[in-house]
């Protein structure tokens, strides 16, 4: 019988594939067009996507603080060695802060944002080592040896090194860890295999527990077995907050926004954004790594554009080389990525 | 929601990474010696927000215990584990030996040519040799690779007691796109034990010839070879064959089946370095039926599996994940879960096994009485018995259901014994005996339960093999059947070891001794019998006497193995006060253990008037709300299109739902005949909604389904549409 069930669950996922297939080509198909609708100044519309009035916002937080009474479990389930991963519909971001500032207090919390494009692996890690040699301080277990043992300072050693101290066992009380907490470790700027293999190394060090959050339904595909069960060791928890994605959809393409070209406009300004002057190669690997252009052309024509209504500029640098740079003081940029994250 | 300072987590919402707080101060010591109030009490969720300190000193104190517990179980496994594999190991090790002997006999005298940075030629006659890696390929019998780690780790333990230097490679350091530089980077890294840029081998036989390392050889274990990149494992095998004279290192490497492994991944020209020798390692059921007897079986008094927790468990591995190792990690959260429900359940049932009585003051173990018995009113079991009094010794009952576990895990091991010759694994049995309903119909007498029973302990049809079905009879019910045609000296063996297992325990142990007199017997008639045979003197009758008798015997074992399951092996869930030491929600466990983010997102958004019960969205509500979640809306919506969907449409739909007036959504309610519509409040959505309101709300719901990887971007070649990706649930 359970045999039969879970054959026509087999059945069931590749059925409805079908009938959607069936139903998309056999009814008649729709011939409108996305330019049909009369979309308003996109300006008009990113003012209307920052005023949205959030529905059940009561409902919401209501929800979102049922789950504080699970935070003592939650402890309990990181000290007792397992990942704490969260799923479910609605950005995660504010509960989980909120649990590690009122519940791991105890604990170093490193946040990760994971929504990200751009994170840098390395220096998270450097960061970790740091806190736990300080904690090692604080315990005075790090005696003058053992710190000539570790005269190199940490940004100068290799990731393997960095992983290879965090996993050492400094501490005799095994239930004294620094806590990771990662945003959508499913997110755009985690995504690719190396760094969740690196991810899954520093989660499975002694003296590091993982909290994270998925957002994404495959999101179980970017690990294999051993990831999961030996080295993230995560222990699932459904918490759905239904709380907007404010921040991790910042970098996304707004479908009405001028059609499907100009989307990835929306997503390769912030790169620049982030940096004083970016060479056009860098610019351009960038973006290929995450997705963003496919080609040089197609990123040149974004450009033009760009220059064409003045939002990037082209000097050439000392080294000969064009760099491309906003035309915006750093304080009004920092004003404009504080304006997008709300 | 109070989270510390919402500036400073918008200022870091754009930062990749920051630090959120740093440690207040060292964790909390707890001491197993606290006097505190010990509440047994399952946690209530409800109780407070964070926990009062006290429950989190308690909550310490429990910890701890959990944690001593489970260091035992790991040694536990660590132990069968050892076991299994020993005459593996010790056969890998005498072939090293051996190996390393035979690679000894070309090996360099002359240091400083040992220790030149380049591959020692040599004359064409040692050429042969010198070039051969001696290569053991350990055949992991399929296992997965994520339970072949643990393995090839404690091999390396093994062999470095043995004198020998290890260093153990895994498929992740044999990627095409760092070529050998990586893997030889590791192998470095772990023989040279500091920081090495350079992936040069050269200061690995500098490093050998040192402190009378030369006297040892060197292994290199490579796990998995079938998943390395070929090319690469292709290179790093060439480069070590030239240094074997220089390095005698033994190449160990784990492949999933021996037949023709070596040949599918490594060339020809390769392959002609190698001489492989081959081991086998037991094959994955073999580890599960150790872990089970050791862990489940044995060690449980302080903890056991109720049996739908087992069965489940039993299916997880067989159908889905099949890795020992997830089984072993799914059985320590529900040891968490039950101890998080039952706090003190461990250390109660290790305070009477006086597993740490030492840990626990004389106050701490009161106070575990007195909490203990006022909890006890509260479980199903004593509620459904009503056993419990008052000032009843708690204590004894729980001190019973300790005996009673000894005797039940003693029988069970007798039961498998039997069925081993059925070759039923341990895994089925054990879920099989636990199933307390099967017990419950035997006594109330339900006919289909009891020619089951009957099958062992009667005379019945089952156990005569007359039986309809085999498959309507189970493990215990095959096992005993068995029986009945084992051979005389198979037969005598099992009472030997059933005799040994029930030591100790007086029920079943005399009934045993009597049988084996009868069977000493039975024997020795038998042997009368043969030395008549030999005098040719009524030989065909004298077997038949022979074969009757080992008939009756076998099938007084057969009773005696259904007097053992019907009589003493009653199910621990059908004892009083077993909630203590027994863990039964499966539910929870199966939500810990399997996240399913494909279906409980959808779900999430299609049931979202469920999660977050607002008075202005009816639950179960088969129409779109205006006043539902705006992605909620949108994905429902979605649903009635097919693989694609048409942008405008889509967008048209949404906007006529939220635009929904008051009237409408009553003449509809009335459609649907909701039992209340009165009561409804209206509806929050203004009554004009502006153009760039809804563009955005849709934006944003469209972006949030993206998040979720509900729906794929519009594409070049299709611009007015989004392609779904998920279809059902």
């Amino acid at each position: 019988m359970e045999q039969h069930d879970i054959e026509e669950d087999e059945f069931g996922f590749s059925r409805n594939y079908f009938l959607a297939k069936e139903l998309g080509n056999s009814g008649k198909k729709s011939g409108h067009k996305l330019a049909d609708i009369d979309v308003v100044d996109e300006e008009e519309l990113r003012e209307a996507l920052a005023n949205i009035e959030q529905k059940h916002e009561k409902e919401i937080d209501e929800l979102i603080k049922t789950y504080k009474s699970s935070y003592q479990e939650w402890v309990c389930e990181l000290r007792c060695g397992f990942g704490l991963l969260m799923y479910g519909f609605g950005s995660k971001r504010t509960l989980l802060e909120d649990f590690a500032s009122t519940a791991l207090t105890e604990y170093s919390v490193v946040v990760i944002n994971g929504y990200l494009q751009s994170i840098n692996l390395k220096q998270v890690v450097i960061t970790l080592a740091e806190l736990l040699c300080d904690q090692l301080k604080a315990q005075q277990k790090f005696t003058s040896r053992s710190l000539h043992k570790h005269q190199q300072p940490f940004d100068s050693r290799s990731m393997d090194d960095l992983i290879a101290f965090l996993d050492q066992h400094h501490l005799e009380d095994s239930d004294s860890f620094i806590c990771v907490l990662v945003h959508n470790i499913d997110g755009p700027g985690l995504r690719d295999p190396d760094t969740q293999q690196y991810l899954a190394r520093i989660a499975a060090c002694s003296n590091i527990r993982v909290v994270a959050s998925i957002d994404h339904v495959n999101a179980l595909l970017l690990w294999d077995k051993k990831m999961v069960h030996t080295q993230f060791n995560w222990y699932w928890h459904h918490v759905p907050t239904f709380a907007p994605y404010k921040v991790e959809g910042m970098f996304l393409p707004l479908i009405l926004a001028q059609g499907g070209s100009s989307q990835n406009q929306n997503i390769s300004w912030p790169i620049l954004m982030k940096k004083a002057r970016m060479p056009v190669n860098n610019l351009y690997a960038t973006c290929r790594e995450r997705f963003l252009v496919s080609s040089q052309i197609t990123l040149n024509s974004h450009l033009t554009e760009f220059k064409d209504h003045d939002l990037v500029k082209t000097r050439r640098d000392t080294e000969g080389q064009d760099c491309l740079y906003i035309p915006i003081p750093n304080e009004a940029l920092e004003k404009i990525i504080k304006d997008t994250s709300q | 929601m109070g989270t510390s300072n919402p500036v400073v987590v918008d200022e870091n919402s754009l930062q990749p990474y920051f630090v959120l707080h740093k440690a207040s101060q060292p964790p909390r010591k707890t001491s197993g010696k606290t006097k505190r109030r010990i509440d047994l009490s399952p946690l209530d969720p409800h109780k407070s927000d964070n926990g009062s300190v006290e429950d989190l000193d308690c909550f310490g104190m429990c910890l701890q215990t959990f944690h001593f517990f489970w260091s035992k179980i790991e040694v536990v496994i660590k132990d069968v584990m050892r076991e299994i594999n020993g005459d593996v190991f010790d056969k890998i090790g005498c072939w090293i030996r051996e190996s390393f002997d035979a690679m000894s006999s070309c090996k360099v005298s002359d240091l400083s040519q040992a220790t030149n940075s380049y591959p020692l030629l040599l004359p064409a006659s040692h050429l042969a040799l010198s070039k051969q890696l001696f290569t053991g390929l350990v055949c992991t019998k399929n296992m997965e690779f994520v339970d072949d780690s643990p393995t090839f780790t404690e091999l390396a333990q093994h062999l470095k007691s043995r004198g020998c230097h290890v260093a153990n490679l895994s498929s992740l350091d044999f990627y095409e796109k760092n070529g050998t530089s990586n893997c030889l980077r590791n192998l470095l890294r772990q023989f040279l034990m500091g920081s090495t840029d350079a992936a040069d081998i050269s200061s690995l036989a500098s490093w050998y010839h040192e402190q009378d390392r030369y006297k040892n050889p060197i292994i290199v274990i490579i796990e998995g070879i079938e998943r390395c990149r070929e090319s690469v494992l292709s290179d790093f095998i060439t480069l070590l064959s030239e240094w074997t004279v220089k390095l005698p290192i033994i190449l160990i490497m784990g492949v999933t089946t021996i037949v023709d492994a070596l040949r599918d991944i490594l060339p020809s020209s390769t392959l002609q370095y190698l001489s492989p020798s081959k081991f086998v390692l037991g094959s994955p059921t073999e580890r599960m039926d150790a872990v089970i007897e050791s862990v489940l079986v044995k060690y449980g008094t302080c903890f056991c599996l109720g049996h739908e927790v087992a069965t489940f468990l039993r299916n997880y591995f067989l159908r889905e994940d099949g890795t020992l190792t997830s089984f072993i990690r799914a059985f320590k959260m529900a040891c968490v879960q039950h101890f998080i429900l039952y706090p003190s359940g461990l250390a109660i049932s290790g305070l009477l096994e006086n597993k740490y009585s030492h840990d626990l003051s004389y106050g701490t173990i009161a106070s575990l009485q007195g909490s203990i018995v006022k909890q006890a009113f509260g479980l199903p079991s004593q509620l459904r018995n009503n056993q419990v009094e008052p000032d009843g010794d708690i204590f004894h009952d729980l001190t019973e259901i300790q005996r009673h576990w000894h005797l039940w895990s003693s029988l069970v091991m007798c039961i498998y014994e039997a069925a081993k010759y059925q070759k039923t694994t341990l895994l089925d049995l054990y879920c099989e005996v636990l199933d307390p309903q099967l017990y419950k119909a035997e006594a109330s007498g339900d006919q289909v339960a009891s020619r089951y029973s009957g099958s062992l302990c009667s005379k019945s049809h089952c156990l005569l093999g007359k039986h309809p079905s085999l498959e309507m009879c189970g493990s215990i019910c095959q096992a005993a059947r068995g029986l009945r045609d084992l051979p005389a000296k198979e037969l005598w063996q099992l009472l030997m070891k059933w005799s040994e297992l029930t030591n100790g325990t007086s029920e079943v142990h005399e009934k045993i001794k009597e049988l084996q007199s009868l069977a000493r017997s039975e024997d020795r008639m038998h042997l009368s019998m043969q030395q008549m045979d030999m005098s040719n003197i009524h030989t065909i009758r004298g077997n038949v006497i022979s074969g009757k008798d080992m008939a009756k015997l076998g099938e007084q074992a057969a009773r005696l193995a259904g007097c053992m399951v019907w009589e003493y092996m009653q199910p621990i869930e059908c004892i009083p006060l077993h909630e203590v030491i027994c863990f039964k929600n499966v539910d929870k466990l199966q939500s810990a253990l399997i996240g399913d983010p494909r279906t409980r997102i959808q779900i999430d958004l299609l049931e979202s008037q469920k999660f977050l019960k607002c008075s202005c969205c009816r639950e179960n509500a088969c129409i779109s709300l205006p006043s539902i979640h705006d992605t909620s809306i949108i994905y429902s919506l979605a649903q009635e299109h097919g693989d694609l969907i048409n942008i405008h449409d889509w967008f048209q739909s949404f906007k006529v739902t939220i635009s929904k007036s008051g009237m409408r959504t009553k003449s509809r309610l009335k459609q649907s005949q909701s039992p209340s519509p009165k009561k409804r409040k209206p509806s929050n959505e203004p009554q004009k909604i502006s153009e760039a309101s809804i563009q955005a709300r849709f934006c944003r719901a469209v972006c949030e389904l993206q998040i979720a990887g509900l729906i794929r971007m519009p594409s070049k070649r299709r611009q007015d549409y989004v392609q779904r990706v998920a279809f059902g649930l």
